[in-house]
């Protein structure tokens, strides 16, 4: 399955690409993470709790980012399973200067297996579409200011020897202010990965009808 | 048999014990299917974005879900040489929708409400392309359903038996009439339905649908989905009424509900509500005609020649069988003399035309039947008396016509006594009495008319029933076919078969029909033909068994098989007191066990029974009384029937009231006369709504107006005649065991026939499009109140 779509950030395209790379933000921002760790650089190990009604369950995955020869380009793997199925995606996201500003464009090409793959295409790019948009509303807000970020890691974090956990921080923070778990990997990274995620957290936000208004 | 038993299933629907497709599957996550509100047009985009806010939202599919054989065109179900330009339709419209109701995204929820929340919030961008809608925009193919169907034509076919244009040329009279027929549809009151379930972990399937033919639809869905045919079931639970739509198959929520169930691993169920009904399923009738007909002074044919043009609707899925039959069907009871016909299928953007009750015959009928009251008048002479001259007579069966029958065999009439029973119906109705009836109620001021319609109906074709027939060790007997049943009354005309073939209580008679896992070779419930063909089965079935039930108790009475008989259950030796055994006792004994599991079966424990120099089982023998026989005739069996109405037109209102109904009935052999009557009662219901009250009402744009109760005048109880007179006439099928034909559609065939003759004699003026409104009627008579209108015009 194919999903691409862009976002403009209000940042330059530098801020954007840290503040991507940047695990406090992500852990914060994508819809569903519960638990973020770095396993490497730009790669990390995450943890999502799916409350789907017919698709229950938790999920693992792993996320890694790598910069492309081309200027401002980068491909972003993912990889997910859960009780429900599989999901993998290759994102291709690529950053263009528009004044003070990002556009972020994804192309995303996902391979969802198990009972996910069965609730249709167009729903699951619908979701990842709408989840990549709200995601990147996320990021943009924490890139104008408009979203404090509470300090992270915690947990283990500077433990020599060990890897760096984050976690959705509670109240204030986007994903815990929905009062329930989120799905899954989407976010794993971009708004791309949504093409991912995508599937869980769109049946569980299909489930739930939230709304991520303010983000 | 021939007896008026009561029907066993009607306690328990009649107190709501029923179950049909909605009342299974309390667990299912439930479907709502979204349809084109156009009736041509390209689809440029779905955006289900809206639809993903709903909660309890499972899945949305459309085309681009949909793999390997899901994503062709549904079957052609019946193709035909003549078939050259056959479209079908995609389970789910992959770039372009042919009629208002077709399907666009398939949405699966919680339950039904969440599941039209959703589909209601999907948005569907649509680039609207003119519409063709009537035979008359068909056939002016200014505009294509197709692109690539040149004037709109699926099909061309023409038959001629003889050359019919030299007769009528040389014929001293000759007449031309121009003919129409509206839509209608078969509208059950039960919808369809599909409920599945696919099980995981044996990687099967188990469906349950509201169809006439589970065999049909195990088949499409095993192939549709890849599966293997044994790991697919199809169950057919109660159905609310079928008249031919629940034929078709497979719909596409046929597949995509199993589709569904095996992708989410829930059951998944579908129920059609009524508006989805009108637009989505199909409907029948719609035709254009002319006749043109060269006779001699006495009104005996010479030539007959007619040109049908037959609406089937966006797609022809079922081919061609409905104008197939009205061009061999239209013949009834009459040698045309040189015959001949052509009919174009044509498409249009408006629902597919499949069979319905009378399936092609009504429209032939009238076509015929007009013609007979056109050369009465024309002639002066009497009704009935051209029939009769016109008639094939009993000695001339079986009669030949010449023509290939829907079945791809000869039209072959194989019985029947039309003089004997225009006979009985002029005595029923008291047609000669007619003329003073009529002169006395004129002078009254009361428009009243008599019609007379006959028609022949090919039932019971091919190719094949089975049946199943097995005696328990309680001595209960359960039988099995494949066919399916839509309230029929199977359960107790085939029991009523096996109870005479095996001498035992109905009470003790089970009956199955349409379970795949019981009897999974069959063809399905169509053409009038389940009497026929499990019916004549059943009984071949149960005189297999009953071959092995005398067998067994001959060795056990030590008596010849000739000298047993079977009574209450019970066998016994002729003219011997005592010497008796029970069908329980006979099928324990049937079976050789190692193994007692309780009082009785120690009776065939391998201390108690056998010879010890011969195999417990004989080597062309099996345990168990079982029999199970197959019935295929060579073609179909030709029942007949004429009827009779006496209607009385408003002056005023131009309302139309049935004043009598009668019928006289030729269906071979009665294995049950209440329910052929009531077979007959039902068609005549339904006649009566195709002739005054039901059409389908599209406008020009494609939209069914109607598509409702509120709007589509079905008769009640009160439009229907309060008495239904019947005589029956039997003359035995030679082709089957029970000389049985079928009796399921004839109550409809005649109608419009039968009432345009009727208002014309009451009126004075040719009715030559039905179905006819008392607003028609009033427009009709300002038509024709123009100066020098002379009244007894009776064609």
């Amino acid at each position: 399955m194919k999903v691409a779509g862009e976002a403009v950030l209000h940042a330059p395209v530098e801020r954007v690409w840290t503040a991507l790379r940047d695990p406090a933000v992500l852990v914060a921002t994508i819809p569903g993470c519960e638990r973020l760790v770095t396993t490497g650089p730009d790669s990390y190990d995450m943890t999502v709790t799916a409350g789907v009604a017919s698709i229950k369950g938790s999920y693992t995955g792993t996320v890694s980012l790598a910069e492309l020869p081309e200027p401002n380009t980068f491909l972003m793997k993912a990889s997910g399973a859960g009780g429900p199925g599989t999901v993998s995606a290759d994102v291709t996201v690529t950053l263009v200067e528009e004044g003070d500003a990002t556009r972020l464009r994804y192309d995303a090409d996902a391979v969802v297996g198990g009972v996910i793959g069965g609730v249709g295409q167009r729903m699951l790019a619908g979701v990842a579409k709408k989840l990549a948009g709200e995601f990147f509303a996320a990021v943009d807000e924490v890139l104008t200011g408009a979203r404090s970020m509470a300090p992270a890691p915690i947990g283990e974090a500077g433990t020599a020897g060990m890897p760096t956990v984050y976690r959705d921080a509670g109240p204030g923070r986007l994903a815990a202010r929905t009062g329930e778990p989120v799905s899954f990997i989407l976010g794993a990274v971009f708004g791309a990965a949504t093409a991912l995620a995508g599937v869980l957290v769109g049946v569980r936000v299909a489930r739930g009808g939230r709304r991520l208004d303010d983000a | 048999m021939g007896e008026p038993v009561r029907r066993v299933e009607d306690r328990r629907l009649l107190t709501g014990n029923g179950r049909y497709l909605d009342d299974l599957g309390a667990d299912a996550v439930e479907v709502a299917v979204l349809r084109s509100p156009h009736a041509h047009a390209k689809i440029l985009d779905i955006d289900v974005t809206g639809a993903l806010e709903v909660e309890g939202l499972l899945a949305i599919y459309t085309y681009d879900d949909l793999t390997g054989p899901l994503a062709d065109p549904l079957p052609l179900l019946i193709p035909h040489p003549a078939l050259t330009h056959g479209r079908t339709q995609y389970p789910l419209a992959r770039d372009e929708v042919n009629y208002v109701g077709e399907a666009v995204a398939f949405v699966v929820a919680e339950n039904r409400y969440l599941a039209e929340d959703a589909a209601e919030r999907i948005v569907v961008s649509y680039e609207v392309l003119p519409p063709v809608v009537g035979i008359t925009a068909a056939r002016a193919a200014e505009q294509l359903v197709h692109p690539d169907v040149p004037g709109n034509v699926a099909a061309h076919l023409v038959q001629e038996v003889g050359d019919a244009a030299a007769a009528i040329a040389a014929a001293p009279h000759r007449l031309e009439l121009d003919l129409t027929v509206e839509r209608s549809a078969s509208t059950p009151l039960e919808g369809r339905g599909v409920l599945a379930r696919w099980d995981a972990d044996a990687q099967r399937l188990r469906i349950w649908t509201s169809t006439q033919t589970s065999t049909g639809v195990r088949a499409a869905v095993a192939v549709k989905l890849g599966l293997d045919l044994g790991s697919v079931e199809v169950i057919t639970p109660d159905v609310g009424g079928g008249f031919g739509v629940k034929i078709v198959h497979p719909w596409p929520e046929e597949v995509l509900v199993p589709m569904a169930a095996r992708a989410l691993g829930r059951p998944v169920k579908w129920t059609e509500d009524r508006r989805e009904h009108f637009i989505s399923s199909a409907h029948e009738r719609g035709q254009q005609q002319h006749v043109e007909v060269g006779f001699d002074d006495d009104g005996r044919l010479l030539g007959l020649s007619v040109r049908f043009w037959h609406d089937h609707g966006a797609y022809i899925p079922y081919g061609l069988i409905v104008p197939i039959i009205t061009s061999t069907q239209l013949l009834g009871p009459y040698k045309p003399g040189a015959y001949r016909v052509e009919f174009e299928s044509l498409y249009t953007n408006t629902v597919i035309v499949t069979p319905y009750r009378g399936a092609g015959r009504p429209q032939g009928v009238y076509a015929m039947e007009r013609t007979m009251d056109a050369i009465a008048g024309y002639l002066g002479l009497d009704r009935a008396e051209v029939r009769e001259r016109n008639f094939i007579q009993p000695e001339e069966m079986p009669y030949d016509h010449g023509l290939i029958f829907q079945d791809g065999r000869p039209l072959v009439y194989d019985s029947g006594d039309f003089p004997a029973s225009l006979a009985k119906l002029k005595k029923l109705v008291g047609w000669d009495d007619w003329p003073a009836y009529q002169a006395a109620a004129r002078a009254e001021g009361r428009r009243v008319g008599i019609g007379l319609a006959c028609y022949v109906e090919g039932t019971g074709v091919g190719p094949y029933e089975g049946g199943h027939v097995q005696v328990e060790t309680t001595g209960k007997v359960k039988v099995a076919t494949g066919l399916t049943s839509q309230g029929q009354g199977h359960q107790t005309a085939f029991a009523q078969i096996v109870a005479d073939e095996l001498g035992v209580p109905m009470s003790d008679i089970e009956v199955v029909t349409g379970d795949t896992r019981r009897f999974p070779y069959a063809v399905g419930t169509f053409a009038s033909r389940a009497a026929v063909m499990s019916g004549s089965a059943i009984a071949l079935a149960a005189r297999a068994a009953r071959a092995k039930i005398l067998k067994v108790a001959a060795d056990a009475l030590e008596a010849e098989p000739g000298d047993l008989e079977i009574v209450e259950g019970r066998v016994r030796v002729k003219g011997s007191p005592g010497a008796e055994i029970s069908l329980g006792t006979v099928a324990v004994l049937s079976n050789p066990l190692r193994y007692a599991f309780d009082e009785a079966s120690k009776a065939a424990t391998q201390f108690v029974v056998g010879h010890p120099d011969q195999p417990p089982v004989g080597e062309d023998d099996e345990p168990g009384i079982e029999g199970r026989d197959y019935y295929s005739p060579v073609g179909s069996t030709f029942a007949n029937g004429m009827h009779a109405v006496i209607v009385e037109t408003d002056p005023d209102t131009a309302e139309i009231k049935i004043l009598r109904y009668c019928v006289v009935h030729d269906c071979g052999t009665l294995i049950n006369p209440m329910i052929v009557e009531g077979q007959v009662h039902g068609g005549v219901a339904q006649g009566v709504g195709g002739a005054l009250y039901e059409r389908m009402a599209y406008d020009e744009s494609g939209q069914l107006q109607n598509a409702s109760f509120m709007d589509f005048l079905m008769p009640y109880v009160s439009e229907v005649p309060a008495s239904i007179e019947i005589d029956h006439l039997e003359t035995p099928s030679p082709l089957n065991p029970l000389g049985i034909k079928g009796a399921g559609e004839a109550g409809v065939i005649p109608s419009a026939a039968v009432f345009a003759a009727a208002i014309s004699d009451a009126e004075g003026f040719a009715i030559t499009s039905m179905p006819i409104s008392p607003s028609e009627l009033f427009e009709l008579r300002a038509a024709h109140a123009v100066p020098g209108q002379q009244e007894g015009d009776r064609s």
